[in-house]
């Protein structure tokens, strides 16, 4: 690891043109009218966050804090691997009440209308 | 002499990284449709963390540190399209209006097996769910 000095003046203002973009990540998050933009802006900003933690490793010349860069990686999967399957889950059966009240809907109809065409065969009778 | 060509193809490196995040985020606020953002981030995502890496690996050196950026880059290069495809999958499978813009064929008789609840578990077999397998674009 080097202590240069152009190293030491260039790191910061990468560092800071990259907050500037997880800045951006965060309000496509904020304004995306869909659950999958949310969910792949927090991805994005999880993956500037770890290019700004191997940044910083070799800034203040601690090599131990690419293991936390790391570490972050496989939280993130293990979050969007969660939250997918069960926004799925949860959309299915949503989807299967629905059905099962329509179905309980029909039924219904079905039945006032036989009992009001018995009435009226008699009556015409 | 060597350390100078070491540090300047370092920051040459990392600063076309961060033209790939920046071109990135335009594409993700640019398109119209969640689809085809995801396909921006993903694509971004991965060449924009090869070029930092590697940047930072120069500047770094021969170090215990560049094994482990290999290692985080190795890590992330099998991790992060799989996310990409599975918060994919599930817009096609959540949006109820997506055949405005898009024109679905279905693969004959592809039915995909996918336990997603637990709705006939107890009658033995998970439910067999048609998958709308292939999307072209209109």
């Amino acid at each position: 690891m080097i202590n240069n000095q152009v190293t030491q003046t260039a790191f910061p203002i990468i560092l800071c043109i990259l907050a500037v973009f997880l800045f951006c990540c965060l309000i496509r998050a904020i304004r995306g009218p869909k659950i999958a933009d949310r969910l792949m802006s927090v991805n994005m900003m999880g993956t500037i966050v770890m290019v700004m933690i191997c940044i910083l490793a070799l800034y203040l010349n601690e090599g131990y804090l690419v293991d936390v860069a790391l570490v972050y990686a496989m939280i993130s999967f293990l979050a969007v691997v969660l939250i997918t399957k069960l926004y799925m889950g949860i959309y299915a059966e949503r989807k299967k009440e629905e059905e099962m009240m329509k179905e309980d809907l029909f039924m219904q109809d079905y039945m006032e209308r036989s009992e009001f065409s018995d009435i009226t065969d008699d009556t015409e009778e | 002499m060597f350390e100078w060509i070491r540090l300047i193809l370092g920051l040459v490196l990392l600063a076309i990284s961060l033209f790939i995040f920046a071109s990135e985020i335009i594409g993700i606020f640019k398109m119209k449709y969640v689809l085809n953002r995801m396909h921006a981030a993903a694509m971004g995502d991965t060449l924009g963390l090869l070029c930092a890496l590697l940047g930072l690996m120069f500047i770094s050196g021969l170090n215990f540190t560049t094994l482990k950026m290999v290692l985080v880059l190795v890590f992330l290069w099998i991790t992060s399209p799989v996310s990409g495809h599975l918060i994919s999958r599930m817009e096609t499978y959540t949006n109820d209006s997506l055949t405005h813009y898009l024109k679905k064929e279905e693969l004959g008789e592809l039915y995909v097996k996918e336990a997603l609840y637990d709705a006939n578990e107890s009658s033995g077999g998970s439910e067999a769910e048609n998958d709308k397998s292939e999307e072209d674009e209109k």
